[in-house]
């Protein structure tokens, strides 16, 4: 028998009592090393063991509960998806979302953690394991190839009763079964299954570690007296050009996904929480201050940012404003939505990158502005960054998310029912004189973002400290320019004159055109520009993704040039 | 009082005064020694300090005193107050003096290893190599079925000792004298442990360990 890299067999790969809490456990199958980690959630993660980057060892990394760091540049990446969450040398910008690390198939069952080649086959129990109270033994690698480990444990059943050998080199006999991992063409581990729990533990597990280990000897000695065969030589897959550099501007593919709302329920005073899981698997990867965009049933799009903490990916939890109608989005989804309703989300977008190099980092949110707070908070819980959180509501009964903002270990601090003159002084206080790598992210209605963008400013900190996303274009537009867009996949051309937008006159044209806020906010009808030079009036880009002049908002920005392409 | 360490920063014996005296915030200057490439553990000066012409070498005060273990010991008899990094207890004494005695041993090995490969010493590597291998799993299994047994050490004790600092530095360097660990989970767990410890340092090629904080 030789040893296929493509097997699709399902191997144990460890012990479940291998992965203690934070710990990051070194395997081994078919010649492909693993990192192995199990998450805070108890999600167990089997992950090919080098990072994207430079190609160290993840083994070695940290398991801060919801990511893994890599040691040695401290890419981090997610729980479950095994996306990159952030990478230190841009810590200004979210990672593309694509930047994902392979990872294997995995189930924890019987004691063992099991993981295969590739996922072409489904899990199945081996026969018999349903029913009982498994117990396994203490592992045993040998340096042999794991025919000749199997062929020998047969040997290890008495004359009585012969060993059964199970698919997937197995073998059985009595209570006793023994699986054999193939780690390589000339290593393998041998994981021993009870069928019960023994009387007394430690004496049963000496017992069989006694056995086994000379059963290693002989196997050894006799692997010793044959050429020991080629290793399996696994290919990586090299990353494409695209991942290898930093992306400009990550363009949404206007991809969806259905997901369920799980549970709804009044958050507080004015906050409806909605809990939207994956119909299968997970969700996608997301940083935090990332929202998504969700398509209403009454086909509005609106944007709400996502509270979850690290690796966190079963299902994103939303905070709604209750009142906030003004468009009928809000309301829709209150009013209307149910749980065990279907809806469609965006993948998660980020425009409000946190950073996670700073000295001190002091997060201001005002009402319903708590939600990409939260998150940011949450991350930086669990890698013990230190961070002060202030909340201001109108009333105590407002403070949505309560039980999640107690869990925080933080400095969470709750400013209620403040006359707005105090806001101001209040707000001054928890910024303080701005010193070197302390950073600022407020998010709340457009006066606050104004009082802390003011008041930082007057303080000493600097523009790049200050970071808030913007759900409103306050600009006055300049709409009086008139000029010609040609729609590169549509083969049309169109004119658009003064007074109108580049959306309204493709709208007119019978197009579909994806948008939510229309004033240049939301990123939702960001569009790649060809040709011509771009008259850029939105609040979405910041300044270096404007002057690339590759991508534009068609629901405010305009032309400069007598003629726009635009990838459409 | 004060103390001295004649100290060569990539030496993992070096590394184990440090770390000890890290914990037990010991205020200390260093004399670098440069062990390579220039030798300077033989020269003559040094060699009136340890005329074996090993590295470390720590002077308290007039006292000069050599060996890693054997300082180690000192350190935690003269300043660890709470007296648990080399216990009192004939039976515990012996104990950590046992593993002292492996410690030497993973030098002679794994260090070795690490000396021929990074180093340009003229030792048999695959012999070192297999010597730290039979050590590990010696290791492996003495640290697994301390967890079954609730011992997190290496010693009995329910705390670290200088057994485990002694042993700590060459185990945490294997891989560059070509030494996996990967067939040693219970010792790449108890690596986790000592990294734990508070007042843990790292040097080159020792890192740290994620928090084990927080835990519900």
């Amino acid at each position: 028998m030789t040893l296929s890299l493509s097997d699709p067999t399902w191997y144990p790969i460890a012990s479940s009592d291998d992965l203690p809490f934070r710990h990051v456990y070194q395997g081994q199958l078919l010649g492909r090393e693993l990192a192995v980690w199990r998450a805070d959630d108890g999600n167990v993660n089997v992950w090919e063991n080098r990072c994207l980057h430079r190609g160290v060892r993840l083994s070695i990394g940290i398991n801060e509960g919801g990511e893994l760091k890599c040691q040695y540049h401290g890419w981090r990446y997610a729980n479950r998806s095994a996306g990159c969450t952030y990478i230190p040398a841009h810590p200004a910008d979210a990672p593309a979302r694509r930047i994902q690390n392979r990872t294997y198939p995995v189930r924890e069952a019987y004691g063992l953690i099991w993981s295969a080649a590739n996922d072409e086959q489904a899990f199945r129990p081996f026969a018999g394991a349903e029913g009982h109270d498994w117990f396994a033994l203490r592992p045993m690698p040998v340096n042999a190839a794991p025919e000749d480990v199997l062929a020998a444990l047969a040997g290890l059943a008495p004359d009585d009763q012969p060993a059964d050998l199970l698919p997937g080199l197995a073998v059985r006999f009595g209570g006793t079964w023994y699986f054999v991992q193939p780690v390589d063409a000339g290593r393998a581990v041998i994981r021993g299954l009870l069928r019960e729990q023994p009387a007394d533990a430690v004496a049963t597990l000496r017992h069989y570690n006694e056995t086994l280990s000379k059963l290693r000897d002989r196997l050894e000695r006799a692997a010793a007296r044959k050429p020991a065969p080629e290793p399996l030589q696994p290919t990586f897959e090299k990353l494409s050009a695209d991942l290898a550099t930093m992306p400009d501007i990550a363009i949404p593919r206007g991809n969806t996904i259905t997901v369920v709302v799980r549970r709804k329920w009044t958050s507080a005073d004015g906050v409806i929480g909605f809990e939207l899981a994956a119909r299968n698997g997970h969700l996608p990867t997301f940083q935090p201050g990332a929202h998504i965009d969700l398509h209403l049933p009454n086909g509005m799009t609106r944007q709400y940012s996502i509270t979850n903490g690290p690796g966190e990916l079963m299902s994103y939890i939303i905070g709604v404003k209750q009142e906030s109608a003004s468009k009928g989005g809000s309301k829709v989804l209150v009013e209307t939505v149910r749980e065990g309703d279907l809806l469609s989300i965006s993948e998660p977008r980020n425009n409000f990158p946190l950073r996670r190099d700073a000295v001190r980092t002091v997060l201001i949110a005002g009402g319903i502005g708590i939600t990409p707070l939260l998150s940011m908070a949450r991350f930086l819980d669990k890698s013990a960054l230190p961070y002060e959180l202030h909340y201001f509501t109108r009333a105590g009964e407002q403070v949505a998310f309560r039980g999640d903002l107690e869990a925080l270990h933080g400095k969470v601090i709750l400013h209620t029912g403040l006359p707005r003159a105090e806001i101001g002084t209040t707000i001054a206080s928890a910024l303080g004189q701005w010193s070197m790598a302390q950073h600022v992210y407020v998010c709340g209605p457009g006066p606050m973002l104004e009082t802390v963008r003011d008041t930082a400013t007057a303080q000493g900190w600097p523009e790049e400290s200050i970071h808030f996303e913007y759900f409103r274009n306050d600009k006055v537009i300049d709409n009086s320019s008139a000029f010609d867009v040609e729609l590169a996949r549509s083969a049309m051309t169109l004119h658009v004159p003064s007074g109108k937008t580049i959306m309204e006159v493709m709208r007119d044209a019978g197009l579909t055109v994806p948008s939510s806020c229309e004033q240049g906010a939301c990123g939702t009808c960001l569009t790649t520009v060809i040709e011509g030079e771009v008259d850029h009036q939105d609040v979405y880009l910041n300044r270096s993704e404007k002057a690339s002049n590759t991508c534009m908002m068609t629901c405010v920005s305009r032309a400069k040039s007598a003629r726009l392409v635009l990838d459409i | 009082m004060t103390i001295t360490l004649y100290d060569f920063e990539l030496s993992g014996n070096c590394y184990k005064l440090r770390l000890l005296m890290s914990i037990l915030k010991l205020r200390y200057n260093i004399v670098p020694v440069d062990f390579y490439p220039d030798r300077q553990h033989k020269a003559d000066w040094f060699l009136r300090l340890n005329p074996f012409g090993q590295l470390p070498v720590l002077k308290d005060d007039d006292l000069i005193l050599s060996d890693s273990g054997a300082i180690l010991a000192y350190l935690a008899k003269k300043y660890d107050e709470s007296g648990q990094w080399f216990p009192n207890d004939p039976a515990v004494t012996a104990e950590v003096l046992r593993w002292h005695a492996v410690a030497d041993d993973i030098t002679s090995t794994a260090s070795a290893a690490r000396l021929a490969l990074g180093f340009f010493y003229d030792f048999d590597i695959e012999k070192a190599q297999k010597g730290a291998h039979r050590i590990f799993r010696l290791m492996d299994e003495h640290l697994w079925f301390g967890e079954r047994e609730g011992r997190d050490w290496l010693c009995s004790p329910d705390h670290p000792t200088t057994a485990d600092i002694a042993c700590f530095p060459y185990v945490m360097l294997s891989e560059e004298g070509g030494i996996s660990r990967q067939d040693y989970p219970a010792l790449r767990r108890w690596t986790d442990r000592v990294r734990r410890i508070p007042g843990f340092m790292v040097m080159s090629g020792i890192f740290p360990a994620g928090r084990a904080a927080e835990e519900s």
